[in-house]
């Protein structure tokens, strides 16, 4: 019997073993018929595009625009997925609303931007609203003259005048205030039961830190302006990050929402009523008993949702966003051979891939852990 | 929908406790109420004047056909509307001989309905899909569609009454068997039939996302099933051959997986063998939902309590008669919903073949067509995607809530 | 324990397969390899580039052309779904040539970012398709560049009244095609004259004239002869765009094939010339039929008629290339002359033959010697 099931999987394995084979004959014998390079060489030619909104020239090697395109890739997923949570959140709860408008909509908006593709939503947001409602820049809207908004990007206020290693440091020293104090006050509420406003103290303390030392080294706020046909000045959205990464928060918020109103269903009843019973507020029992609890439910769904968010961004690509999938096709596109190159890009999302959904475990055992 | 509501609740007193409770609880209450009332009152009569007032919609009144089938040869439309009337039967049949076993074995939700009832909870739950089609009927300016969508309704309410009093007869065994493979058989003669009178390379339109989501779905069943049964097995080769596949293609996004199919397919089949755009979306789909469905089946595989394949074991059932006859398709049975979900993903997903592979989908057409003569830089574009839109709304949302009716049913998570 | 025993396995495994492969590259002697070998040569004759695409073209009867549906004078699809334009009358004068029918084409559309891979992996048999010869194009992409049949430079279209030269554009946005050589070549000029140019390239032209129109990109920089095309059918109307004076690359667009089939290369080298030829004799398609009854040797030659030899006797002249005697007669009779062809698509657009033009008018356009 186990020499026989060893038989049958060495028989499977050996199958799919000579379609490898097969494929890989085909492949190194169509590319040495017509001399095309199969290593990865090509990364070290010149790129001979730019890419807009980085510090990269065409003169760059193939490999610092990937690098380039994983950088723009992380920044839409990281980005999108804490927009998409909040708003996700929000409109979870929103369902559940004991007010009947503010439940309705939040189901409407559920129901709406599920059930539609993505693709047609992203195509909306781009040629509809990015080219269409929004003005040109001779026309830019300036609200409080504070930001800049036009097709050619959203001008948004920022730091200034400060180097990234004192700011690191500055950084540096709030978060280790932040943590120590939050141990200072933990203490001080288990000898006296006071309440210990931990993240109250810390995050204030956090913050005068930022603002006292960016103030002490001389920074400055920049302010965005239209010179000219550019947005100077600030930090500028770049018109396609803003398409898909409003398409992307949308359409996952759609999908979070579900995942947490589901959870809170999921929290025993009694929890919210033993919260009641203690005098907590509304927001009190949403924030403090029900949603942790919710939210560990809700955290293998959520991470699944990330993973989709991540995997959703390569259609950026097709909207002049340029995150790896674009720079892959691109580069191809200018004389880089196309199946390492595509390779690069799929290890990368399957990395990225495997490295969040173990993120992910990790959080549900730590969570887990708690429970009990 | 937010003024109707409260007035359908009868007087005056009923209406404002009503508004009270559900609206003006607590200041905070009425404050939300107002500022979400105003946001939702101006998106609905903002959508309306545009649907009914300032859309114009002659760009898809004038390339209706185009958007649905693509270039399909105008006098070959006969053929799509005679596998629409057989399809109809067919589902009509089906639905007829499952409620004839549903009454036997006094499991029928309907069968103590009146008529009314009936109509009216089959208007509940496919009503958008018919007044969706009821639209196209009359935007279309010939009378075959009409005649196609009358016929359909015939042969579905026929094959109904026709699968209805089959099932009551008492027929041969053999008999029985044959005629379900011959239903079984429908769905691929048609496919035959349609593929004779135009390639399935120049599938295009809706009629290209619908065909392709089906047929994914459909080949990628066995290959679900293989690798779910793989990575449960305690043969060790087979598990990390499957899990390497479910993990690699679960961690790829499918638009690099079209891209890749699109110009690098070439490079590894010879070019003899290299299929049309249409036939690679559509192995990239399988490939693809193949991953994604072995995870819910092997949910499936785990929802099925040990005692079941214990009891079978007992019964001297063979290991393979143990997981066919027995586990699997209570398993199947379980996750009905769940495939259901993956279908309408994959039906969504099919608009990325437009991007990737260049093919004249739905939406490719839709972006296509607002650069017609006449109709070029008008930003007819937001009427296009509105329309695109609704149509795979009307398909995802009808689909979704039929997987919650039946996961209602069968009492998944319940038990 | 168990995992050692796993990946003892899985080594075994590789090591069996590993050698396996070696014996069969060598001889087919395992029996699990046996099959290998046999469909390795089985597909080299329709594999990619079995050095006989010529015969394989003649024996398929139809032409693989590399092409696109919706570029105005180049290539597009007409009512009928048929493709019409320059770039598809060149796919037709090379199946006149090979097959003797200009209407045995396959017109494959391809997009900009899997031309050449369309090609390498043997998918199209030429590639027609407005693409630049350029060095790495022949180098890294396997592609051999023949005959160019358009010389062109790259040029900058702007709204109507923004700017009057290229060097006015300082702080601007500039967008392009992907995965082309314009984006590049537009780079280099900016540095070169000094200017901040932010380069935004789309995939595909729909989307940047949407961009365009909307105003996201204040010039619009490609081929002067594609901007022609595309400034021919804008919506605003063509007088809303301005394509400035300056030209600031070679762009000189030619058919490619695949590296290593010199035979098929001639062929269609020869099949480009043709028309070429054909307008230096003044032979077009209205009039090719008079010149059946030619004293003149030299086209008597090239029609692929019978002429008087050295030697006083009567004789047809073969250069062996493996094209029919009377190729240039279906090419020049079936799709016309050069001049034809320029006339028929390209100057309804409004461009001038310029470079184009022939050598004996001050143009490029030069016919190697039919003999």
């Amino acid at each position: 019997m186990r020499v026989l099931s060893w038989a049958f999987q060495l028989l499977v394995f050996a199958v799919v073993a000579a379609i490898f084979f097969w494929l890989w004959g085909n492949f190194t014998r169509n590319t040495e018929a017509s001399g095309i390079p199969t290593n990865f060489d090509f990364l070290s030619n010149p790129a001979t595009f730019s890419i807009p909104g980085a510090d990269f020239s065409p003169n760059e090697p193939v490999r610092n625009a990937y690098i380039v395109g994983v950088l723009n890739t992380l920044r839409v997923s990281v980005v999108g997925s804490i927009l998409a949570t909040i708003l996700g959140t929000l409109i979870g709860i929103g369902r559940l609303s004991r007010n009947w408008v503010v439940s309705r909509l939040s189901a409407v908006y559920v129901e709406l931007f599920r059930n539609i593709p993505l693709l047609v939503l992203l195509t909306f947001v781009f040629l509809g609203v990015v080219l269409q409602v929004m003005p040109s820049i001779e026309v830019s809207w300036n609200p409080l003259d504070w930001f800049v908004v036009s097709n050619r990007g959203i001008g948004v206020p920022w730091y200034d005048g400060v180097t990234g290693w004192s700011l690191s440091l500055v950084f540096t020293i709030g978060v280790v205030s932040w943590w120590m104090i939050a141990r200072w006050r933990q203490s001080v509420f288990e000898r006296t039961g006071r309440p210990s406003h931990a993240g109250l103290l810390g995050g204030s303390f956090f913050v005068l830190t930022l603002i006292v030392g960016w103030i002490v080294l001389g920074g400055a706020v920049s302010l965005p302006a239209v010179d000219g046909r550019q947005i100077v000045g600030g930090i500028r959205i770049d018109p396609s990050f803003f398409a898909i990464l409003l398409a992307l928060v949308i359409y996952t918020a759609s999908h979070i929402a579900e995942i947490v109103r589901g959870s809170i269903q999921a929290v025993p009843k009694g929890q919210g009523e033993a919260a009641a019973a203690l005098a907590l507020t509304g927001f009190q029992r949403m924030w403090k008993v029900i949603l942790p609890q919710a939210m560990r439910i809700a955290i293998p769904p959520l991470g699944n949702q990330y993973l989709n968010l991540i995997k959703n961004s390569s259609l950026g690509a097709g909207f002049s966003y340029f995150d790896i999938t674009n720079v892959t096709q691109i580069t191809v596109g200018n004389g880089s051979p196309a199946v390492p190159a595509f390779f690069l890009a799929l290890v990368f999302y399957v990395v990225i891939s495997l490295i969040t959904s173990a993120l992910v475990n990790v959080a549900n055992r730590r969570f887990e852990l708690v429970e009990r | 929908m937010t003024a109707s509501a409260p007035t359908t609740l009868g007087t005056g007193t009923r209406a404002y406790r009503w508004a009270r409770k559900n609206l003006f609880r607590t200041w905070l209450d009425a404050l939300l109420t107002l500022f979400f009332g105003g946001f939702a009152l101006y998106i609905v009569v903002t959508f309306l004047q545009f649907v009914f007032v300032t859309g114009r919609w002659g760009i898809i009144d004038v390339n209706l056909r185009l958007l649905l089938v693509g270039r399909w040869p105008a006098d070959e439309l006969s053929v799509i509307a005679v596998a629409v009337v057989v399809l109809g039967l067919w589902v009509g049949l089906i639905a007829g001989i499952v409620h004839g076993r549903q009454i036997r074995r006094e499991t029928s939700a309907v069968a103590s309905m009146s008529m009314s009832q009936r109509v009216s909870d089959l208007v509940r739950r496919f009503g958008l899909i018919f007044g969706t089609v009821l639209l196209l009927l009359v935007l279309t300016d010939t009378t075959g569609p009409w005649l196609m969508a009358g016929a359909t309704i015939v042969a579905g309410v026929g094959g109904r009454i026709l699968g209805g009093i089959a099932s009551q007869m008492a027929v041969p065994h053999w008999f029985a068997r044959g005629a379900l493979l011959m239903m079984a058989a429908v769905p691929f003669a048609l496919f035959f039939f349609l593929t004779g009178t135009v390639p399935l390379a120049d599938w295009e339109g809706f009629y290209f996302n619908i065909t392709s989501a089906i047929a994914g779905i459909i080949l990628c069943f066995p290959l679900g099933v293989l690798l779910a049964l793989a990575r449960r097995s305690k043969l060790r080769l087979l598990q990390g051959l499957s899990v390497a596949y479910i993990e690699f293609v679960r961690g790829a996004p499918l638009f690099v997986l079209l891209l890749m199919a699109n110009v690098s397919l070439e490079f590894f089949v010879p070019a003899s063998l290299a299929p049309s755009k249409t036939i690679r979306a559509i192995v990239v789909f399988t490939i693809f939902t193949g991953a994604y469905l072995a995870e819910i089946v092997r949910g499936g595989l785990q929802s099925v309590p040990r005692g079941q394949e214990e009891a079978a074991k007992s019964l001297g059932l063979s290991p393979t008669k143990q997981m066919g006859l027995i586990v699997l398709p209570q398993a199947l049975r379980n996750v009905i919903p769940a495939q259901i979900g993956q279908l309408i993903s994959l039906f969504k997903d099919t608009t990325l073949a437009g991007l990737a592979l260049g093919i004249l989908d739905l939406l490719s057409a839709a972006q296509a067509i607002t650069q017609q003569e006449g109709f070029r830089g008008q930003g007819l574009i937001v009427e296009t995607l509105v329309f695109v839109g609704f149509l795979f709304w009307v398909g995802s949302f009808t689909m979704s809530r039929e997987s919650q009716r039946l996961e209602r049913k069968l009492g998944v998570g319940t038990r | 324990m168990k995992k050692i025993k796993l990946l003892a396995v899985f080594a075994v495994m590789a090591l069996v397969f590993a050698a396996c492969t070696d014996d069969g590259d060598a001889a087919d002697t395992t029996a699990a390899n046996g099959e290998e070998p046999a469909t390795t040569q089985a597909e080299g004759g329709d594999g990619a580039a079995g050095g006989a695409l010529l015969a394989e073209v003649q024996e398929r009867g139809t032409l693989n052309c590399g092409t696109r549906d919706a570029f105005p004078g180049f290539a597009v699809l007409d009512a009928n779904g048929e493709h019409v334009g320059f770039d598809s009358d060149f796919c037709r004068a090379i199946a006149a040539a090979v097959l003797g029918d200009a209407e045995a084409v396959e017109h494959v559309d391809l997009e900009t970012a899997d031309r050449f891979t369309a090609l390498q992996s043997g998918q199209i048999d030429v590639l027609v398709r407005n693409t630049t010869w350029t060095a790495g194009r022949d180098g890294v992409e396997g592609a051999t560049f023949l005959q160019v049949n358009y010389y062109d430079g790259q040029g900058m279209m702007v709204n109507t009244g923004d700017f009057s030269s290229v060097t006015e554009m300082d702080g601007v946005v500039i967008c392009s095609a992907g995965g082309t050589t314009t984006e590049g070549d537009a780079a280099a000029e900016a540095a070169r004259l000094g200017l901040d140019w932010e380069i935004r390239s789309f995939p595909d032209t729909d989307l940047l004239q949407e961009a365009f129109q909307a105003g996201q990109c204040d010039g619009w920089t490609s081929d002067t002869s594609q901007l022609t095309g595309l400034r021919s059918v804008y919506p605003d109307g063509p007088e809303a765009l301005t394509i400035l004076p300056e030209v600031f690359s070679k762009q000189p667009l030619a058919p490619a094939v695949l590296d290593g089939d010199t035979a098929w290369a001639q062929a269609v080298n020869w099949a480009i010339i043709a028309t070429i030829q054909a307008e230096e004799f003044g032979i077009t398609s209205e009039n090719v039929d008079d010149f059946l009854d030619t004293d003149d040797v030299n086209i008597r030659r090239f029609l692929g008629l019978d002429f008087e030899g050295d030697e006083g006797d009567t004789t047809t002249f073969d250069p062996g290339l493996g094209l029919p005697l009377d190729f240039a007669y279906q090419v020049v009779s079936q799709v016309g002359n050069y001049g034809e062809i320029f006339e028929e698509h390209l100057a309804p657009l409004g461009l001038e033959r310029g470079l184009n033009a022939l050598w004996t008018d001050g143009g490029l356009m030069y016919a190697m010697p039919y003999r």
